[in-house]
């Protein structure tokens, strides 16, 4: 009997010890690894080259999360030159990303190592002193400010003038279109000459028109714009601010829709990305997409159509890189209606990080090392990067997957009129009701004034610090 | 006499003796539900309490915390989208509940019948509750494909019976889109119902029915008379549950529509996913305890409401 209520306590103490040491244990085990690493970690002889890179002989591990996979093969091209250093890149979806980061800085868990943000998400976590002030030692990042493109080096600032992040590309929009439809129906695929066919709205919807008639579709969404609209920043002076290009914008989604001069298809869905590779069925109600007889039939009888151009940033040469298959050195790129830009990867080291030295390395290796920079330009086939050195020495380099285009120069160009005191913290919100109402207008559900009326009520109802005036 | 007092000792001692096993007894059970209390403490009582605490604050999910009052209850009870979203949830789930235990009865009635017995049970309610065991974004993620507008076999389907001469954009149209979110609901839970349902009729004495039956009851009769007056206990237990969990409607709506918006025109924005947009997206994290703690009482109400008008109808 004794020993029956012996055990049965030493049981009950355990399951109880067992649940506070889950937790306990694993964090004391992270910290004996920790500490073990991080006397393992990268120090020895931590002198940098004057291109950002480090002689010394780096070990230990580091764990980076971001938005998209650039920094896993970044970390894979990271790991290859210093095999003593485990990465781990775990990609998070831009709409979890903030949420994530959060819960788990402000637990305050010692991992990630690396944190990333676009553009919008930065002033949030910034303010919430995630990521680590660069500008102390043993960073220094003031000494290398001169080595990147001005504006990417101020949107990695906090408001008090603190580096907090750096991202190794630039991000100016541009129109990608295929030079065999723009031959076949405009007689020619110079960039220049293309680029005139998109100059305004106006202009865009004769083009989507005259491409109609030939079978063809200007764009596979309504939405391909989206990057070049807008003048002005969403919100001024705390107050909401709707400028006349933002309603031309709504006019052009409406009369693309209105008109069936696209493909119908959803930004980032399944039939946009199966656009860029060739042929996509012209939707009709008579059409069985699923039965593959009918849709034979259906090509046969030229029910199927082809997109003419996407409207993307200039990381959009990885979307197509990894998506436009058997179209592949068919794309040229020429300007779009406006400048216009969207995106971009910022990386810095989370304030709560154990291995600071060696995620600055990282920091650095991705951002400010010419060797990377440039195996990077091949890698992705032509994304832009910040780093000047490596911008200059690429200025007239001919893009054989765009027909030997000066990608560089073209984009260069259109990076000019980059202007990111046009992005605010209010963006995401305020730009998906306004895609809302365009949405409703143009399947009918809503008139354009109730439509617009609902726009101001739900950024109201979200912000109400700001001032609305209708 | 010394008998009686050796008795009256010897009780006094057994009755300590007893006491103290019993102390003993219970101390130790103590600490077998020790592991619970700590787990619901840390994961139930100290959220719950920190969310009211937000509730009266500015807080944005971090930095310093400044106590605002009631300020953020009135902006939640003056914002029309708040209601709007109320509104959507209750229209969505008055819906799935219509459909979801009119189906679960009608299959109860149809397995239950006296005089067809149906075979195979047991399969049948594998089969009607499987939906329950999909995961939900695979859910959504197919109805989102059959229903779609253009390229939906749901459509092609219609089409082709001549039911319909040019597709219906399902999930585009304020009209259909919530009444589809009703029917995923329904879909999804019926089994579910079905199965709780069927318990309880299993739980009704066979005597009632054949008695009934031999009586000269018809099927509605029965079914009016005998199955659903017992039934009662486990409708309520459904229903009251459904509405709990139909007030908390999220993942479907969020998928389905592709944000916390809520589109078309907002009208797949349910309560949860009007929460979740000021708490995870805009970092409204005061503002959103506050709607949290508005939807909690208004499932409270709803439950206690359910309670009395099943108790009340019992009584009579």
């Amino acid at each position: 009997m004794k020993l029956k209520k012996v055990v049965s306590l030493i049981l009950a103490l355990t399951l109880c010890l067992s649940l506070a040491a889950c937790g306990k244990n694993d964090t004391s085990t992270n910290a004996k690894n920790d500490t073990k690493k991080d006397t393992t970690q990268s120090t020895k002889g931590n002198e940098d080259n004057a291109d950002g890179t480090s002689s010394a002989e780096l070990s230990g591990r580091l764990v980076v999360w971001t938005l998209a996979n650039d920094l896993k093969d970044f970390a894979d091209r990271f790991m290859e030159k210093h095999p003593g250093v485990e990465v781990e890149t775990i990609v998070i979806a831009p709409a979890d990303y903030p949420t994530k980061v959060q819960s788990a800085l402000l637990g305050g868990a010692k991992e990630p190592d690396i944190i990333v943000g676009e553009p919008q998400m930065l002033p949030d976590m910034f303010d919430a002193g995630f990521f680590e002030d660069l500008n102390q030692a043993p960073y220094n990042a003031q000494d290398y400010a001169d080595k990147i493109v001005d504006y990417v080096w101020k949107v990695g600032q906090d408001e008090n003038g603190i580096q907090r992040a750096i991202s190794y590309q630039i991000t100016p929009a541009g129109i990608f279109y295929r030079r065999d439809i723009a031959k076949e129906v405009f007689g020619t695929e110079d960039p220049e000459e293309i680029g005139k066919l998109f100059k305004d709205y106006n202009t865009i919807i004769e083009t989507g028109k005259k491409l109609k008639e030939h079978g063809y579709r200007i764009f596979a969404s309504d939405g391909e714009m989206n990057y070049f609209s807008g003048d002005t920043p969403w919100v001024v002076d705390g107050k909401l601010n709707v400028d006349q290009a933002r309603y031309d914008y709504m006019d052009l989604c409406i009369e693309l829709y209105q008109k069936d001069l696209t493909a119908f298809a959803s930004q980032w869905s399944s039939p946009w990305y199966q656009a860029m590779a060739g042929e996509v069925p012209i939707l009709t109600a008579d059409t069985n997409v699923w039965d593959e007889e009918e849709l034979a039939k259906a090509s046969e009888n030229a029910e199927k159509t082809e997109v003419f151009a996407f409207g993307l940033p200039s990381w959009g040469v990885l979307i197509m890189r990894d998506n436009y298959g058997e179209t592949a050195g068919k794309w040229g790129i020429c300007a779009g209606p406006a400048y216009g830009f969207g995106g971009g990867t910022y990386i810095g080291i989370s304030s709560n990080s154990e291995r600071k030295e060696l995620a600055w390395e990282f920091v650095k290796f991705c951002t400010l090392n010419d060797e990377t920079l440039e195996w990077w330009i091949e890698f992705s086939e032509g994304d832009i990067v910040s780093y000047i050195p490596v911008l200059e020495k690429y200025a007239d380099y001919e893009n054989p997957m765009y027909g030997n285009q000066k990608t560089y120069a073209f984009w260069l160009k259109q990076a000019e009129g980059i202007d990111y005191s046009k992005v605010t913290r209010y963006d995401k919100v305020i730009g998906d009701a306004w895609g809302a109402a365009i949405t409703a207008i143009k399947t009918g559900q809503m008139s354009r004034e109730e439509a617009i009326n609902q726009f101001y009520d739900t950024v109201q109802s979200t912000y109400p610090e700001l001032i609305i005036e209708r | 006499m010394v008998l009686h007092f050796w008795a009256y000792q010897r009780g006094q001692v057994m009755n300590s003796v007893k006491k103290v096993k019993k102390r003993n007894i219970n101390n130790v059970a103590y600490l077998f539900v020790l592991p619970f209390v700590i787990v619901f403490l840390v994961f139930n009582v100290y959220p719950v309490l920190r969310t009211l605490q937000l509730s009266f604050t500015s807080y944005k999910g971090y930095g310093k915390i400044d106590y605002i009052g009631f300020a953020n209850y009135i902006r939640v009870l003056k914002d029309k989208f708040f209601w709007r979203a109320l509104g959507n949830t209750a229209n969505i789930w008055g819906v799935n509940i219509i459909v979801q235990l009119g189906l679960a009865l009608l299959l109860t009635i149809v397995f239950n019948d006296i005089k067809y017995r149906i075979k195979g049970l047991s399969i049948f309610r594998a089969i009607f509750y499987l939906p329950n065991l999909i995961a939900t974004t695979s859910v959504a993620f197919l109805f989102k494909t059959l229903m779609d507008w253009r390229f939906g076999t749901f459509n092609q389907l219609l089409i082709k019976l001549g039911l319909i001469d040019t597709p219906v954009d399902w999930l585009g149209s304020t009209k259909t889109a919530p009444y589809v979110i009703s029917m995923i609901g329904a879909w999804m839970w019926f089994g579910n119902s079905f199965i709780l349902l069927m318990a309880g009729v299993q739980g009704i004495s066979r005597d009632y029915f054949e008695a009934a039956t031999i009586d000269g009851a018809g099927r509605w009769k029965i079914f009016t008379k005998i199955t659903m007056p017992l039934l009662r206990p486990i409708l309520l237990y459904v229903t009251v549950t459904s509405a709990i969990g139909g007030i908390q409607m999220f993942d479907i709506p969020f998928l389905v529509s592709g944000g916390t918006m809520g589109n078309p025109s907002g009208k797949l924005q349910t309560a949860i996913m009007y929460l979740y947009k000021f708490g995870f997206e805009t970092y409204q994290v005061g503002y959103a305890s506050a709607v949290a703690y508005i939807i909690f009482l208004i499932i409270l109400v709803v439950s206690i409401l359910q309670f009395r008008l099943y108790t009340r109808k019992e009584d009579r």
